[in-house]
């Protein structure tokens, strides 16, 4: 009876997939693809998935979310005669081009349904038993936590973990060099409205502190570094909308420190315990629980302060513009 | 039938609409939504088989692979959207054309 | 034992009910401000319904009040983003009609 909810999810998943590729405007494709996030954390939670779901639904869809309905304003035609002009053309574009991609297209979809036949057949006959949930169920008392997930993501994978936040990092760094650092500089004022400022203001403390109960809960259920980081960088995020640009706040040297001290810290002790006759990223049984968590604080501020400083650059590299070619 | 062959099934009707995404859509926020699209259903696919194989509790390791894997995959798109934008501003074009 | 379940059932398929009226009301109400007031109001009470269903059938006092938070911030974001998208859409007509007198 209950499989009845997981082909309804199945089938409402991939309708909202295809509804957000087949959108004829794009913030109903922005909207769907939000819709399409939620309904794959639903299916994390029904694969007893908790710790992804709560990934997925805060970064996936929120954060990722939130990047693309900024960009949906950069998008947006600036004058609507300009953009019928535009229209216009590529219609009649499309028209000229939509013989010749006839046989491309329907190429493509032959192709795309003889590659479906196949991903198919190849999933369902993964063979039965690899997995390496026994030799996790073993080890988990000498991880210090409690937690299946924390313990490989912390202790037994923690070299993926740590490349994972340098991986944060590099993507701000590509955020930069494309569209220059604009976090530090003063921003173009942002929207301020009496009402959302108050609830902003509302919600900045339960957020932090939501965020501090899933750091902390992560050693003995759902939660960790991530889904805490993700919060956290939801205040920057949040208040920015409010009209208080935190970011734009922090000098420079503070800002860069926050930003590697997650990684730098985490790599330090791999060392430290390196230098003590262990392998890389292997603690100490006896201390790994209190190490766990102090790493997994410093990586939740770390990716706190990448996740803010990504929407921010995104977000200013947009009102940069007619502001620099005024200057020049 | 199983909870994880409906959900590994769909995970693999999830890649290939991402992948006709990829090829077909024109506007590059789309083109970065299909990617999405296409890494959720190798998530789905990872996550549902942990589902099977689960003892007293389910494989932990695809859930650690994937849960670094979505945030792999939005600091990527973080960095595709930059690029569109900065392609956006600097030559007005939305997609890739073909003719010029 | 059963009563605490039939309450529940009872709570949870009122709840549905709203969601459903809710839902009927965004895809049918002609424009964007009773389509808003379809989906927040309506909405917000379904999921009241829905969380003390689930308060109920749980019955542990902790649990009831983390669902109790979670429908007190859902009903303050959801009448947040309610606000601010008829703040957007009356911006949005004044500036047309602005344009079409000037």
């Amino acid at each position: 009876m209950s499989i009845l909810i997981d082909i309804l999810l199945a089938i409402l998943g991939v309708y909202l997939a295809m509804q957000s590729l087949l959108a004829s405007r794009l913030s109903q494709s922005v909207f769907l693809f939000f819709a399409f996030g939620l309904a794959l954390a639903l299916a994390w939670v029904r694969l007893g998935a908790v710790d992804v779901a709560i990934t997925e639904a805060a970064i996936a869809a929120g954060f990722l979310g939130v990047l693309f309905l900024d960009a949906l304003r950069d998008f947006s035609p600036r004058d609507t005669e300009e953009q019928q002009n535009l229209t216009t053309v590529q219609n009649s574009l499309s028209r000229k081009e939509s013989k010749s991609l006839l046989l491309p297209r329907l190429a493509l979809v032959l192709g795309l349904g003889l590659f479906l036949l196949i991903a198919l057949e190849a999933v369902w006959k993964i063979p039965e038993g690899g997995g390496l949930t026994a030799a996790a169920e073993t080890l988990l008392p000498e991880s210090g936590v409690e937690h299946p997930v924390t313990a490989v993501l912390l202790n037994f994978r923690a070299y993926d973990t740590w490349l994972e936040i340098g991986v944060i990092l590099l993507g701000l760094l590509a955020v930069f060099a494309v569209g220059g650092i604009q976090i530090y500089r003063k921003p173009i004022a942002a929207a301020d409205d009496p009402l959302m400022r108050q609830v902003i203001l509302f919600f900045t403390p339960v957020l932090f502190l939501f965020g501090a109960f899933l750091l902390y809960i992560g050693k003995s259920g759902p939660g960790g570094a991530f889904q805490a980081g993700v919060l956290w960088g939801a205040i920057g995020i949040l208040l920015h909308f409010g009209g208080i640009p935190v970011y734009s706040w922090v000098p420079r040297w503070l800002g860069h420190l926050l930003l590697t001290l997650g990684l730098v810290f985490f790599l330090l002790l791999g060392f430290l315990f390196m230098a003590a006759g262990d392998n890389l990223f292997e603690y100490p049984p006896a201390y790994a629980g209190l190490l766990i968590l102090i790493v997994e604080t410093l990586a939740a501020i770390s990716i706190a302060a990448a996740l803010t400083a990504i929407f921010a650059n995104l977000n200013q590299m947009k009102k940069e513009q007619p502001n620099d070619t005024a200057q020049k | 039938m199983e909870i994880y062959q409906i959900y590994s099934l769909t995970s693999a009707i999830l890649f290939v609409i991402g992948l006709g995404g990829v090829f077909a859509a024109r506007h590059f926020i789309k083109k970065i939504i299909a990617t999405i699209i296409m890494g959720g259903g190798v998530f789905l696919c990872f996550v549902s088989f942990a589902q099977r194989d689960a003892l007293t509790f389910a494989d932990p390791v695809p859930h650690a692979l994937v849960i670094t894997g979505i945030v792999v995959a939005v600091a990527s798109a973080a960095f595709a959207l930059a690029l569109a934008r900065r392609i956006y501003q600097l030559t007005g074009e939305e997609s890739f054309t073909n003719d010029k | 034992m059963m009563i605490k379940e039939v309450i529940a059932i009872i709570l949870l398929v009122v709840g549905c009910f709203f969601f459903l009226a809710g839902t009927i009301g965004v895809l049918r109400f002609p424009d964007l401000f009773s389509r808003l007031h379809a989906l927040t109001k309506a909405d917000n009470l379904g999921l009241g319904f829905i969380a003390a269903g689930m308060a109920v059938y749980i019955a542990s006092p902790l649990a009831a009040l983390k669902i109790f938070f979670i429908w007190l911030f859902t009903l303050l974001a959801s009448s947040t983003s309610c606000y601010l998208i008829a703040r957007f859409q009356k911006e949005q007509e004044q500036s047309k009609n602005r344009k079409e007198q000037g």
